[in-house]
Order: structure tokens, then sequence, then C-alpha cells
């Protein structure tokens, strides 16, 4: 039979603040075991919680920038369980008033995936497993969280996937996380039911915890469907069970045991008090939130006139797009920009790290300055791409390799008599071409590029060369 | 409401508690008495309330400062077992 | 021999006039706590070296002429719930067994920096979960009004030490009586503040939306210092915002003061206690307040709301005594789901484990609505009967214990009508307000009887005013001290 996939994503985001949420130890990753620690942190008897003000700030922009409504009244609630890691035995979260409700995040095939819920949380620690005994390290433990929760409004494993690149392109975009899916400041759990497709009802679901990277989730996505699909082919039911995936052997397999059956028994934090966010301040960090990715995509379409696959890569990285912006003040033509950012510049930059912190030897106005010099016809291209690369090596400004002489151009005489002389020494080239080998132009051309030091228009010089063979 | 054996069983799971067979009839008349206590609040009919914190306040937070975390000697203190700077749980015992 | 209590404005005179000098004072302390505690089992932990440590700064403060503060020098003893930094503190549980702070409670660093002198810490019901002090794995404290006699509990050390004048004065705290009842048992005064008045950082958590600190002193002047003293708004504790001093207000005239008797209060209340209550109420008329009489209905579920919350908070607040990373770990097991049940199950007492089974119940899926929802709910109903009787009266007048201290061991055998104990001193936690316990007389056993005082949020000044005023007219009659302990 065929069936269509219902899905639903509850994303955890580390947020980037320097606290933890509920006492003043550092967030930052890595240190060794146990030195982020604090009595607060690790729960000792007495200690109570002090609830980080960036938390619920960083949640709010969270939430604006998906399209949420903010709860004007909110609380925290304790989430009880007994596990290791977690060293109060309770997991401080939101229950049933969260930070933010009714978002969502529209995919670039049109669909809007709907966002129920976000949340603040705080993150458990970790236990490392060695020969059977359990070593516990609390250093995460207490580092403040946002949990995304989807509707399962998610139809494919593509559109999961984008959805959850999106999620990770805005909250980088209005730095309330630096979303490492590798460092766990970004990780997924995914619902996964399969329905019969023309079916309103859904399926039995399985929830995939944990993934950490975008292609294992895919992996354990595809797999998860098509086991989901095997046992409804032939007839057997879906069990609702939380998953792993095991990445060495591309399988999932159940996590909990029956005599574990979980009852959060969630009430009320105590220890702490009633969230207000009054309607001004909403509206003071809807106001101060960066233009997101999508918007700024369309304005550089519509209103920029740069091509979709340009608009697109140019957006992924919001200093990318901020120095694409700096550089293309003024300028005429703003595809010369993102053509010098997208070729020249991201060779320099390879990897996504890199781009996400887009540091370049030289300042955006350094490559517009460089631009405008090709709009008012000063340059040509080929002097402007070779420029560009000895600014970059250097880290210095356009004036420093161009001279008067250079912006002077290059006159029709001069250019002439390059040409001739480029036939002269080249008789073989010549005769090639008119044998027909267009290929031998450009080495001609080559020559009178070279002798002119790149001042020559490529094309005028191409044109005259072709006329002064044939004449 | 009654409460039977597996009631109290499966409640002791969830509370990490273990309880040995010897102790169900005491503890099921315990748990018992206990609950026909509570019980008394069924007598009354209410309405939902907006009960709030205890004490009304709102937004009582802090700035996003770092201090100093403990030395991790003070933190593993009063653990009964650790190693190489982790709480340690041993396989068994 | 009539002996009297040592009250502390009475030691800070001889402190500061140098009649006698902290160090001996302590000693004077310590060498007593050495002879009686055996017999009351008031202490847990004796801290004499720290305490002789604390009385030397504070004489060569007062050699030196120091500004001297109200409790500097002033020999106290703290409940062990209350985490002190290097000291082991227990609340009273084997669970907590070896557990030694690394940080102090807020109440602790607040009388710290007025260079009180800690003699130790004082016995408890474990987890503070009881009312006679017997659930402690220490034993339980004995009422030095009649040793055979309960203290009462869960504070029923620090009121036994105070009570057998073994220190000046005791931090308690009270959750649903803990600290007026035992007050109450041993003749002596207790303070329960409003809640969000007094820090709760480093008070091992009961029940936290219930739990505060408060004092457990010989007369009413100390509780107002000693509150004045710890009632600070702390950073650590969101739920706190500090108190309005009371010290100053305590000599204040209550003619025309408005005092509410509820009739649910005196519902199955002892005879010879409501007399020496109705004694009280006439001696109140006579200073000329206003006695005002009305019913609230809604305190008759009291008790059981108290239970259901309390408890389901606390199932949730000792879900941490797991053996990892402090306390007791059990010495057996396979795997580590079994060292924690097992860990658990050895480390806790019955009635803490009762309450725990309890509480999980009522939070419980299925349970919830019935129980822990209602019980919300119905609290709100109470703070708001509450709101509304303050609209009539300024203070509620009410025994604090329906009885009188009852004999040793007799709590423990019948643990739920132990619970009934608590019916007057319940609805003050579950409120959120301010009362204060005081003596008021002696019931046909001689034992003493607590006369309650509420007040509305944040009237401590109030209802510690209307307290005074009836101490200084009945002193004499009502507060009888017993024959031990130091004297001054």
């Amino acid at each position: 039979m065929k069936y269509e996939l219902v899905s639903g994503l509850e994303t955890h985001v580390e947020l980037a603040t320097n606290t933890k949420i509920f006492c003043s130890c550092t967030t930052e990753f890595g240190g060794d075991q146990n030195t982020h620690c604090c009595p607060i942190c690790i729960g000792l008897p007495g200690t109570l919680p002090k609830l980080n003000q960036k938390v619920v700030d960083y949640a709010i922009m969270a939430g604006l920038a998906t399209n949420c409504e903010i709860s004007p009244i909110s609380k925290m609630d304790r989430k009880n369980y007994c596990y290791p890691d977690l060293p109060k035995a309770y997991q401080i979260s939101q229950y049933d008033m969260p930070l933010c409700k009714n978002g969502y995040i529209e995919l670039s095939n049109g669909r809007k995936i709907g966002i129920t819920r976000i949340h603040i949380e705080e993150d458990a620690g970790k236990l490392v497993h060695q020969r059977g005994n359990t070593y516990v390290d609390y250093n995460r433990g207490g580092v403040p969280l946002i949990e995304i929760v989807s509707e399962p409004d998610i139809r494919s494993v593509e559109e999961a996937r984008e959805y959850v690149e999106k999620l990770q392109m805005i909250m980088r975009y209005i730095g309330v996380s630096d979303c490492k899916m590798q460092e766990g400041s970004l990780r997924c759990d995914v619902n996964i039911s399969l329905r019969p497709v023309g079916q309103k009802e859904f399926g039995t679901r399985t929830e995939i915890k944990n993934m950490n990277s975008f292609t294992f989730m895919e992996k354990a996505m595809k797999y998860e469907i098509s086991r989901q699909a095997d046992l409804l082919d032939s007839g057997q039911p879906v069990v609702q069970e939380t998953l792993r995936y095991i990445v060495e052997e591309d399988r999932t397999e159940s996590m909990r045991g029956k005599e574990d059956a979980n009852d959060y028994r969630y009430f009320r934090e105590p220890d702490l008090v009633t969230i207000e966010v009054p309607a001004e301040k909403v509206e003071k960090f809807r106001a101060a939130l960066p233009e997101l990715p999508d918007p700024k995509r369309h304005r550089y379409i519509e209103q920029l006139g740069l091509p979709e696959p340009d608009a697109n890569l140019l957006v992924k990285y919001r200093k990318v797009a901020e120095f694409f912006e700096a550089a293309s003040d003024g300028v005429k033509n703003p595809k010369n920009v993102a053509n010098c950012i997208i070729g020249q510049i991201f060779r320099r930059v390879e990897n996504e790290a890199q781009k996400e912190a887009f540091e370049i030897s030289i300042p955006p106005e350094y490559l517009r300055d460089l631009v405008l010099l090709l709009d008012s016809g000063k340059i040509k291209m080929n002097l402007l791409k070779s420029t560009l690369e000895k600014m970059l090596d250097s880290g210095k400004p356009a004036s420093e390799f161009i001279s008067e002489n250079d912006l002077a151009g290059i006159d029709p005489d001069t250019l002439k008599t390059l040409c001739t002389q480029a036939l002269e020494q080249n008789p073989n080239a010549v005769s090639d071409y008119l044998g027909g080998k267009e290929k031998a132009l450009k080495s001609l051309l080559g020559h009178v590029m070279k002798n002119s030091r790149g001042r020559a228009d490529a094309m005028e010089a191409e044109q005259l060369l072709i006329a002064l063979i044939r004449s | 409401m009654s409460i039977s054996r597996d009631d109290i069983l499966q409640i002791a799971t969830l509370a990490k508690l273990s309880v040995e067979e010897s102790e169900l009839p005491e503890l099921t008349k315990d748990m018992a008495q206990m609950i026909a206590f509570a019980d008394a609040i069924n007598a009354v009919s209410t309405e939902a309330s907006d009960f709030d914190n205890i004490n009304g306040l709102v937004n009582v937070m802090r700035e996003d400062v770092v201090e100093p975390s403990f030395s991790r000697d003070d933190i593993l203190k009063n653990a009964e077992s650790q190693d190489d700077g982790f709480f340690l749980v041993k396989k068994r015992s | 021999m009539q002996t009297s209590y040592s009250q502390i404005h009475q030691i800070r005179q001889l402190l500061d006039s140098k009649q006698l000098s902290c160090s001996e004072l302590t000693q004077k302390y310590l060498d007593q706590i050495e002879a009686l505690n055996p017999s009351l089992n008031a202490y847990v932990k004796v801290t004499a070296e720290k305490a002789m440590e604390t009385a030397k700064a504070v004489d060569r403060k007062i050699a030196d002429g120091g500004h001297i503060l109200p409790l500097e020098g002033i020999p106290m003893t703290l409940k062990d719930n209350i985490s002190t930094s290097g000291i082991e503190t227990t609340c009273c549980s084997k669970i907590l067994s070896g557990y030694t702070p690394i940080y102090d409670a807020t109440v602790w660093e607040l009388l710290q920096n007025q260079n009180a002198v800690l003699l130790g810490k004082t016995n408890m019901d474990e987890f503070a979960m009881g009312s006679s002090c017997e659930t402690s794995c220490f034993g339980g404290a004995k009422n030095p009004h009649n040793i055979d006699c309960v203290a009462g509990g869960s504070s029923g050390g620090g009121a036994s030490a105070v009570a057998a004048n073994l220190a000046a004065f005791a931090l308690g705290s009270d959750t649903g009586g803990s600290i007026r009842q035992p007050a109450s048992f041993c003749g002596i005064v207790g303070l329960k503040p409003t809640y969000g008045s007094v820090s709760r950082y480093g008070l091992i958590a009961y029940a936290s939306s219930f739990d505060q600190i408060g004092p457990i002193t010989t007369c009413v002047e100390d509780a107002a210092l000693v509150y004045d003293a710890i009632s600070l708004q702390d950073s650590m504790d969101s739920t706190c915002r500090g108190g309005s001093p009371a010290s100053h207000a305590l000599k204040d005239d209550i003619k025309g003061v408005k005092i509410g008797i509820v009739e649910e209060y005196f519902d199955g209340v002892r005879d010879d206690v409501r007399a020496q209550i109705n004694e009280a109420i006439r001696v109140y008329e006579s200073l000329g307040a206003d006695i005002v009489r009305f019913s609230m209905p809604e305190i008759k579920y009291g008790l059981p709301v108290y239970y259901i919350l309390a408890c389901a908070e606390a199932s949730s607040n000792l879900g941490r005594y797991d053996g990892i990373r402090y306390g007791y770990k059990t010495a057996h097991y396979d795997n580590i789901n079994e060292m924690v049940r097992k860990t658990r199950s050895e480390g806790f007492g019955k009635e803490v484990q009762h309450r725990i089974l309890l509480g999980t119940y009522v939070l419980s899926a299925g349970y919830y609505d019935a129980y822990y929802k209602k019980a919300q709910n119905l609290r709100g109903m109470i703070v708001k009967s509450f709101q509304n009787a303050f609209q009539n009266c300024d203070v509620i007048l009410a025994p604090t214990v329906p009885t009188t201290a009852f004999p040793c061991g007799s709590a423990i055998q019948d643990p739920v009508e132990t619970y009934q104990t608590d019916l007057c001193t319940v609805p003050v936690n579950i409120a959120g307000l301010p009362a204060v316990s005081i003596p008021c007389g002696f019931d046909l056993k001689q034992l003493p009887v607590g006369l309650q005082i509420i007040g509305n949020s944040f009237c401590e000044a109030k209802i510690l005013n209307v307290a005074y005023q009836f101490e200084a007219a009945a002193r004499t009659s009502s507060f009888q001290s017993v024959n031990m302990g130091v004297q001054l």
C-alpha cells in the first residue's frame, strides 16, 4: 500500500547565554568534568533556582522570529523523573503555560509547518558508561534550552530537514543559539507515523530521540518509515514507543522497558514566581529583531534583482548577508557584489563554521569601492577580479593596486597596437583560428590582456582581433 | 478512593522506593487510611481557583552574569564514590 | 527554686556591661547542654569548638569597643534542616547521614554576620515530617516541663532547648505548625513569619510553598528581635521579599484593636485548653480590644488540603536523595535502579516514605484532578476566606494546638490521628500568613497551653504587638519556666 508520512518534531535548542538558567555558573562548552558546577546546579538540599532574565528574553525572540504569540503570563513547572543525570530528580520546565505558542515556519514549497509551542527548561548532566560503571558530569546540567514543538505537519524527510535547517538559520540570525548539532546545542526528537494516502486519521506514532546530525536524522527517518510500512503491509500494529537510532547498524530500537512507564507528575514549581511579559516588552523585542532570512531573500530578489540561487546563498548566514548589504550600498548592480562574494570570497571560507563567522580580511566598504570603479566604467571586470584577489590576500584597499594610469583605461589606438602586435607575434595562432580553431582566439586575447596589464576590455579586444584577422 | 496492592507497587516504582512483599499488607492499610483522610475534600465542591503562587510576586529574575563555580573538590566532597572528577556509580556493589 | 528564662535583652546587658564575658556565658551553656542533653535529646550535634571561637571574637570586639549588633554573642541553635557549611546537616534522617553542606543558609549567614554563637544543631522530626519530633533518626526530643512527654514537632529540639535554657533562642521551620506547636507544648514563644518574609535558601525543603523559617524564643520581644534580624530580602530566594521591622511596635496600645474569634478553630479543642484560651480572650477585653466572632467554614478542609499539597511537594523535593551526590548509599545492589530504590527505602524512615507515597499518588495520572488540583482550588478558597476575615478584624485568636503535649510514643502508634494535632496550625501555612504562639496558661496536668495570634500577610509587627500586650499583662500567671539549664 502507499503511505503518507505524518511527522512532528521536538527541537531542543541550547541558548547562547553566559550563565545557566538557574545559577550563575558558566555555560561554556567543554571544560573539565564537574568544574562548571555549584550547589544549585548539582541540586544540593536547600538550594533554590534563580531564573536568568536572558533566557526569557531569548525565548521571546525565538517565538517572535517563528511567528508565535507571546504569553502575557506564564510559569515554571516541575517535570518529575528520576535519572542520575538529573540531580534534583525533576526538570524545571514549562507544562501548560509555555512562553510562546501558535507559530509557524514556511518551507520553500510554500507549506507552513505549525509550531505548537516554545518553552524554556534546563538541560540535564552527562552520563558516561564504562564497563558497566556510570560516571556523572553535571557541567551541562542547568544549561538553558528552548524546546520548539511542531505540529504534525511534516510530510516528507526533505521537509523535516528543511524545517530544522530553517530553525537553525533563524536561531542563528537572531543570535539566541549557535545551533551546533555536533556539540549538541541543537537536538531533535522526531515523531513518525504513517497513514494510507487519502486517509484522514493519524496512525500510531513512534518517537526517535536525540537526533544530532542531519544525515542521521534523514537515515533514521527513512529507516523508521520503511519499518512501519513493512509492519502495516503485513497487517501488524505499530507499537507506540520511544526509539533510539543506532548509527552503526542503521536501525532504530526501543529505548525503555515497560517497568519505567512515564508519569511526570507535573506541578507548578513553587520556588519560582510568575513570569509576566507585558505587551510593550513584546513590541520592543519585535522592533529590535533583525530582518529574517525569508523577507531578506524576497527583498534581494524583488528589489535588488538577484537571481534566486544567489539570494539563497547570501541569506543563509547573517554575517554574509550583512557584508553583502554593506558592500552593495550605493552600487548600481548588486549582482556584481554578489558575484564577488559567491565566487572569489566563498572560495576562501570553505566550511559552514567559517561562513557563519565570515571573517574576511577586508571590510565590505573596500569591496564596494572596487565595484563602484566598475560601475563608473573606470575598470573592467578582469581587473576587478585580479585586484580583488590581491585585496583579499593583503587586506588592503583597491587603491593600493590600481594606479591612476589603470583608471585612465586604454585608448583605442593603444588597443589596436596591442592587437596588431599579438597577431604579428603569433602567426600560428592566427592560422589555427582561420583553420576553424575557435580556441586560438583565446590565446591571442590572452596576449592582449597581458600586455595591457589587464586594462583592456576583453569583449572590445576580442572583437578587434577578429576584425583585424579578417581584414 | 480505595487503593490496591498493585497501585502501591506502581506508586512505589514512580517514587523509587522498594517495597518488600512482607511490608505490603501493612503499607496498603496505612496508605488506605491516609487516602481516606485526604478524601475529606471530596465532600466540598470547589470552583476553579485563580490560586497562583503563594505571595503573588512576579518577574523575579537575575542578570546573566557569570560568577565563579565551586571547586570540584567541594562539588564531589559529599559523594560516596567518585573517580577522576566524576561522580561514580559502580555497576554493582 | 523558681528560676527565670534567659532573655536576649538580659544577656545583652550582661555582655555589654562586661559583667560576664561571652566566653564564660558560652561555657555555661555548653556545660548545661552536656549535663541535660542526654535526658532531653534536644541537640543532635553540639558545636562547642566553633561556639567558643565565636565567643572569643565577641569578647575581643567588646573589649575593643567595637560596634555591637543586637544578636552579637547570643548563644543559639539551628534546626538540623538549616544548612551550615562545614557542619553536618542531616534533617535527622539516615539518608543524609554524613552530609556536610558546602554553603550556608541565608539565615545562618545573617546570624553569623552578627556573631551569634551557634551552640549546635537541634533535633527534629525526619525532614520536618511529624508533630512529636519522634520520627527523628536520633529519637525524639523531650519536653522540659515533663520529660515523659514529647517536645512537639517538628522543631522539637529547638523548643526543648530554649525551654530548658540550653539556648537563648532557636531557629526552627514551620510547614504546618512545626514552630508554633512545639513552642506551645514547651510553654515558650514561636513565630511563623509570613511566607516570603524570611529567605528559605539553605533550608532543606519539605514543602516549598509552605516552609518558612522563624524564631523560637522565651519572650515576644526576643521573637521580634530575631525576626528583624532574619526577615531580609534575599536574591537567592525568588519568593522572598523580606519583612518590615517589628521590634519597635511592641509597646503600642491595643485599645480598639479588633480581635477575631473563629468558630471552626475551636472544633475538637480539649476543654482545659479551651478554658485557657477563653481566659486569654478576657484579658484582651480588659485591655480594651474589641472581640469579633465569626465563622470560616473553609478552614475545616485545612488538614486534608495541607496533607495533599505538602506531600505532593515533598514527593518531588525528596526525589533527589539517590545516594549519588551526597548522603547515605546502600551497600549492596546489582544495578543503578536497584541502588537508588534500596538507598531510599533504607535511608528514609517510615513516615517519610508514607508521605512520599501519598504525594506521588495525588500527583499521578488519574488522581491529579481529584486530589492535587482540587486541593489547590481549596487552597485558593482558604486564602480568600482569610482575606475576607481580615476585612473585619486585625488579628485572629485561636488555640495553637487542640491539646497539650502528649506522652512519648503515642504519636507513633497512630500517625493519622496525630495529624489532627495540626488542625489549628495548618490554615496559616496554607494561606502563607504570619502567626505567633505564646503561652497562655496550663492544663490540668500542668502542661503549657499555647495561644495563637494570626495576622494578615506581612503584619508581623501587629501580631507581635498583640502578643506582647498579653505577655505584659499575664506573664506571671501564664508563663512558668522550668527549673533547669543556664540561670543568669
